[in-house]
């Protein structure tokens, strides 16, 4: 740090070369900044009080005198298990006993890690049947592994005595799918599947009080919906958080990109159609009553690497619904190459539409009336809608448009009046340790999780087989 | 700088802006490695200009990307340290210099580029990253360090024992 060339008249003659003490001026100009790193700890120190004020004020407070506290432990700590624990952390009355996943190396202190900075003590696991094995004072566990895992995951965790909550989709087999179903109906331990819409306040108002109470759609004749998604980069990992090829061996993956990446592979995930079509076409099944009698479906691998990718990046399917008021067609797409759009399920009578999504951002909830349909005053007075939007008259003159006389005119756009302020899988965790503490029903139980699997894992089938397969109705049932 | 010589005034004013950019870089460092999940991933991937497939090229290394975001919160926060205590003043300085650089480049505000993270500020090629880099400029050649900051002391101490009287040849 030499720095001769400062000829710094007010600096102590110090090119000159000669002996020189430290004086105290020296000391003191020397020192003169060091209060500022002073002060920045200080400001520093404040800004992480803020902080954990804040974080305390939307973390869930302890269990209250009336709210059972419920010792929980989650099983599967990567994207969505982090999503799920986020919830959780706001439900009060949970206590987080333990955390399991293989990823020792990074998922596993990541989540322990921040369950304590919300005052979880959690014991650390690598290994599912350990947990089960000395963690005896377990209520219940959440599991949010590959879909290859949640059958062995599930049924060990149900006849260990813990009530389970698992992701969707319930299992990537029907067999596995079978057995979670008869491990919950033997042990009679509680088994919520993760098709959140389903406690979702937005989904149960449009549910209970638009389509079954006011019956505004008039009758359904066809569903359209779907989610795009952008294209993705493949998920990576930094070498040295890489988990030992035979630990990856021991839980069924091939390699690392296999472990990160498992939604393509087939025999661990579904691909994008079960990853991203369950949740909504069980809502179009959740809607009509009904199951659907058969399906159509067309998909492929058009963009990425089959060597990375073997699920079909691309799929679009028609169901047939045969409901008490007639036939249904319900179309749905999902493609992950463009996320224009989004995803929406969009429900059209013959005297309204139901746009609805679970984004609260984009297509959150509207409403339309047709032109022909009898007026909603009333229901807009009970507050199930809000008032229509005035439309804009575009006049013809204006625009220098000429619409064709048939054109039908435009319906009346009303808004559904349900916003969800808290994390999108709360309410359907909260519905889980609710019926845990004997306070409410499942909105998901094994056999509509069930139900749910048999209609979508079909569309992989319907795309390899190239025709319409029909469902019985015996197939839904077990 | 040759016979450039600098009021007290100055040399104040010039250690008050060492300090604020060093609060500045210091916070941008402490904040990211105090975040549970800071990668600079989301900003290298909307990398635009002459730059923009290194930086999208590096997104996608974990490994690298790795090193990259140890490098960029460590960097931080220990330029902005020694620049507040002013301590190996022109080193640091060069070293934030060319942290600027390349945020510089992975983002710069050209012409016809649009970004669509919202900034806080208009700009036309001249950013805040690049005054700051001036700041880090005028700092790095005056060498604040060694009017008011540990450099002083350093180099009081080095300076101390008799030197071979070469230092400054006589003009």
């Amino acid at each position: 740090m030499a720095g001769e060339e400062d000829k710094n008249k007010v600096m102590p003659p110090i090119a000159a070369g000669g002996p020189r003490k430290l004086d105290r001026r020296d000391v003191l100009k020397g020192l003169s900044t060091v209060p500022a790193l002073g002060l920045f700890a200080y400001a520093w120190q404040q800004q992480r009080q803020y902080d954990q004020a804040t974080l305390q004020a939307t973390a869930a407070p302890a269990a209250a005198g009336d709210v059972q506290e419920l010792n929980i432990a989650l099983i599967g700590a990567g994207a969505q298990g982090q999503v799920l624990t986020d919830a959780m952390l706001r439900i009060p009355g949970l206590r987080f006993r333990a955390v399991c996943d293989v990823w020792t190396e990074y998922n596993l202190r990541r989540v322990v890690n921040i369950l304590r900075r919300f005052k979880h003590e959690p014991n650390a696991y690598e290994d599912y049947r350990e947990m089960l094995d000395k963690e005896k004072e377990l209520d219940a566990v959440v599991i949010a592994t590959p879909d290859f895992w949640h059958a062995p995951h599930t049924v060990e965790c149900l006849k260990a005595g813990k009530h389970v909550y698992c992701e969707k989709e319930m299992s990537n087999t029907l067999e596995g799918a079978r057995s979670m179903v008869a491990a919950a109906r033997e042990t009679g331990k509680l088994l919520q599947i993760g098709h959140q819409r389903r406690s979702n306040p937005r989904y149960l108002h449009c549910y209970e009080k638009l389509l079954n109470e006011a019956k505004l759609l008039g009758r359904i004749v066809t569903i359209n919906g779907q989610w795009n998604r952008a294209v993705a980069a493949d998920l990576g990992a930094p070498d040295r958080y890489a988990i030992p090829e035979e630990r990856l061996k021991q839980y069924g993956f091939k390699n690392m990109h296999q472990f990160r990446n498992w939604r393509w592979y087939k025999g661990l995930g579904g691909g994008p159609i079960v990853d991203l079509g369950s949740h909504q076409i069980d809502i179009y099944t959740w809607f009509l009553g009904t199951n659907p009698s058969a399906v159509m479906a067309s998909g492929g691998l058009l963009y990425y690497d089959p060597a990375t990718h073997e699920w079909y990046d691309t799929v679009m399917v028609v169901y047939d619904y045969q409901t008490p008021q007639g036939p249904v067609k319900a179309y749905y797409q999902t493609q992950t190459t463009n996320g224009s759009q989004g995803y929406f399920e969009n429900f059209m009578g013959d005297q309204g539409t139901l746009l609805i999504s679970e984004s609260e951002l984009n297509y959150a909830g509207k409403i339309y009336r047709d032109p022909n349909a009898p007026a909603w005053d009333e229901w807009i007075q009970k507050g199930y809608i809000s008032a229509p939007k005035l439309q804009e008259v575009q006049s013809q003159e204006k625009t220098g448009a000429i619409a064709d006389v048939r054109e039908s005119v435009s319906p009346d756009e009303h808004t559904v009046p349900v916003v969800l302020r808290d994390p999108y899988h709360q309410p359907h965790l909260q519905n889980f340790f609710d019926a845990v503490r004997g306070k409410a029903k499942l909105n998901c139980p094994p056999e509509v999780g069930y139900e749910s699997a048999v209609s979508v894992l079909k569309v992989n089938e319907a795309i390899d087989a190239k025709s319409i397969l029909a469902f019985k109705p015996e197939d839904f049932h077990i | 700088m040759e016979g450039a010589t600098f009021s007290r005034s100055a040399m104040i004013a010039i250690t008050v802006m060492r300090v604020l950019v060093g609060w500045h870089f210091m916070y941008e460092g402490i904040a990211k490695l105090t975040s549970s999940s800071w990668s600079a991933a989301g900003y290298l991937r909307q990398a635009r200009g002459p730059a923009a497939s290194f930086f999208r090229w590096l997104a996608a290394q974990p490994n690298l990307l790795a090193y990259a975001d140890q490098i960029t919160m460590w960097g931080l926060t220990i330029v902005g340290a020694l620049l507040i205590l002013g301590l190996f003043t022109r080193l640091s300085a060069l070293a934030g210099i060319g942290f600027l650089v390349l945020f510089y480049a992975a983002n710069p505000p050209f012409v016809g580029y649009f970004y669509s993270l919202p900034s806080e500020g208009s700009y036309l090629i001249v950013n805040k990253q690049l005054v700051e880099l001036g700041a880090l400029l005028v700092i790095m050649v005056t060498g604040s360090g060694k009017y008011a900051g540990l450099d002083r002391i350093v180099h009081a101490l080095i300076t101390r024992k008799p030197a071979p009287a070469v230092v400054s040849p006589a003009r």
